[in-house]
């Protein structure tokens, strides 16, 4: 199937699944899940522990299968077909996982992040260039980490490296599932800034699965809640944190200044619920206080 | 302040040899006293000694130089290991690594159980503890089965269920949605509300608040401490740290610039919103060219 310019890369069409099914442990993890991502887009799936937000992201790269009657559609590949190329698929989609610096397995760093493309048949020229540019992008300066042990790393490190492993695919579509939790504030923000630049200025869409809503606020456009198994509400940014309360009875959150926000329009203020960084709140502020 | 604190931790520096590489000195001469009774939360980046110090408050790891005392146990002290662990419960980063058992039950019985607590009170033990973290309804399920944050609470509730006098959770939080990580915030607030002595090890300076004291660890040393709003005072410092500082407390510092009688130093949602009420109420005249 060709795509069409302006179709959605990532298509999810009532996506159920159940784990251990047909098992007295049987848990029923999606109860109909539906999602339309677009090229280029950068994506934030939010939900309590247990809303099935990584069961749903395990099918974008075919780890787990839809089953009737759901559907899932990547980049054209249909992942109901049992034929389907899963090793394209999971080039074009690269999944980094919660704590991927358990991932790590070769001795040296460089092999480490060649592991990937070498598998996938990349030619031993083009090798080099891929890990090297990789390396760049999450911040790891190729001369002096490429030949490091890769147990010597800092856990920040670690986790630039893993994931710098999955870009040495040249995915078109990065999903981060929780990969910015557990690492300290400093790796943190430097992670969230490179992944922004990835989404930015090399057009990668991006899938952003975090608890921290404030980086959320500071990297997607679109949100996706998920509660229960289901895809609950979908919106722009703004959209979504605008709607403090129907996000508190899901168990979620909105950004600690949007909480300011929607507290002064509980006291009456015409306070702007769309407000999602420090900068914009000040801003704010200021127009309640001056006017 | 009692004259006897539960946990001293007295010019303690803890050296290990790297792999081929030079010693790595993970603590420098650390001095540390924690009440009976006290909330302290321990803050820093990774590498900062936070959880190599953490280690040594039950004696999982002993100081290279330097004593730590807990309820009057030397760490040191062999005879009394079993004694600082009792005394001295640990919640570790990553749940998985501390999960034993198939059933959640049996997971949160296993500590206590080897600990010598007769069966009926086991029972008891488990259902408070699952209680404490809301995980009644997962009781019989499989640990591996749930999300990283329910293991989390698993991991914690088999601590609770030893009833240890101090209870250490090591970044136990990182991983947890908004509505779970309130969800422990709030069992551990239960728990030193009962009187255990928590010490909290995070990243997230907004977890900070919760703790009546803080000690901000950098390069193996405790850089600052206070109460939280001594120490999100410092905000150039904690920038400097490159560690978050809430945003109500940036935003704050924003508005104390532009307008000076808005306070600098304001840590929740709640006294930045009664802030704006308050300034807004003060009268209708132009209050400002």
């Amino acid at each position: 199937m060709a795509v069409e310019n302006g179709a959605p890369i990532i298509k999810v069409n009532n996506l159920h699944h159940n784990y251990l099914r047909g098992t007295p442990l049987e848990v029923v993890a999606l109860k109909g899940v539906d999602m339309e991502i677009f090229p280029g887009e950068a994506v934030g799936i939010i939900g309590r522990a247990g809303a099935g937000k990584s069961t749903v992201v395990q099918h974008f790269n075919g780890l787990i299968r839809p089953r009737e009657p759901g559907k899932v559609i990547v980049d054209g590949l249909d992942l109901s077909d049992p034929t389907v190329n899963i090793k394209e698929l999971r080039q074009r989609v690269g999944l980094v996982f919660q704590y991927p610096e358990d991932q790590l397995f070769e001795r040296l760093l460089g092999d480490d992040i060649a592991f990937g493309p070498r598998k996938m048949g990349v030619p031993f020229a083009e090798l080099r260039p891929r890990v090297q540019w990789a390396m760049e992008m999450v911040g790891l300066d190729f001369e002096t980490f490429k030949d490091r042990y890769t147990f010597s790393l800092s856990g920040g490190e670690k986790r630039k490296a893993a994931i710098a492993g999955v870009l040495a695919l040249k995915p078109k579509v990065l999903i981060l599932d929780e990969s910015t939790s557990g690492v300290d504030p400093r790796s943190r923000k430097d992670l969230l800034g490179r992944i922004r630049c990835l989404h930015e200025e090399h057009g990668m869409t991006v899938i952003f699965v975090s608890p921290n809503m404030e980086d959320m606020a500071g990297l997607v456009n679109k949100i996706f809640v998920m509660a229960d198994g289901r895809t609950v509400m979908s919106g722009s940014t703004r959209e979504i944190f605008a709607q403090r309360e129907q996000l508190l009875e899901y168990g979620l959150g909105v950004p600690q200044v949007t909480e300011v926000m929607h507290e002064l329009k509980a006291r009456g203020y015409s306070a702007n619920l769309s407000v999602l960084s420090v900068e914009e709140a000040e801003a704010e502020l200021w127009k309640i206080l001056s006017s | 302040m009692s004259a006897d604190p539960l946990i001293r931790v007295e010019n303690v520096s803890f050296s290990y040899n790297a792999e081929g590489g030079n010693p790595i000195h993970a603590l420098n001469n650390v001095t540390l006293q924690i009440q009976k009774g006290e909330y302290l939360v321990i803050v820093g980046h990774n590498g900062s000694g936070k959880s190599t110090l953490a280690k040594h408050l039950n004696a999982l790891l002993t100081p290279t130089a330097g004593d730590v005392w807990v309820n009057g146990w030397n760490t040191k002290d062999k005879d009394h290991t079993l004694d600082v662990r009792k005394t001295v419960g640990m919640v570790f980063q990553i749940p998985d690594n501390q999960i034993v058992a198939t059933i959640v039950e049996e997971d949160v019985a296993f500590g206590p159980e080897n600990l010598g607590v007769p069966r009926e009170i086991l029972e008891q033990r488990v259902t408070d503890a699952l209680a404490i973290v809301g995980l009644e309804d997962c009781r019989k399920r499989a640990p591996h089965m749930l999300s990283a944050g329910q293991k989390q609470r698993v991991a914690i509730a088999g601590i609770i269920a030893m009833e240890p006098a101090c209870i250490v959770l090591d970044e136990s939080t990182a991983f947890l949605d908004p509505v779970g990580r309130d969800g422990v915030l709030q069992a551990v607030r239960k728990l030193h509300q009962k009187g255990t002595t928590v010490v909290a090890i995070t990243h997230f300076m907004h977890e900070a608040v919760e703790g009546e004291r803080v000690a901000v660890m950098d390069h193996g040393q405790i850089v600052m401490q206070g109460t939280p709003r001594e120490v999100f005072s410092h905000v150039a410092e904690l920038q400097e740290l490159q560690l978050d500082v809430p945003q109500v407390t940036a935003l704050s510092n924003a508005m104390h610039r532009r307008l000076p009688d808005f306070p600098w130093d304001l840590i929740t949602v709640d006294e930045v919103v009664s802030t704006v009420q308050r300034l807004d109420r003060r009268g209708s005249a132009p209050r400002w060219p």
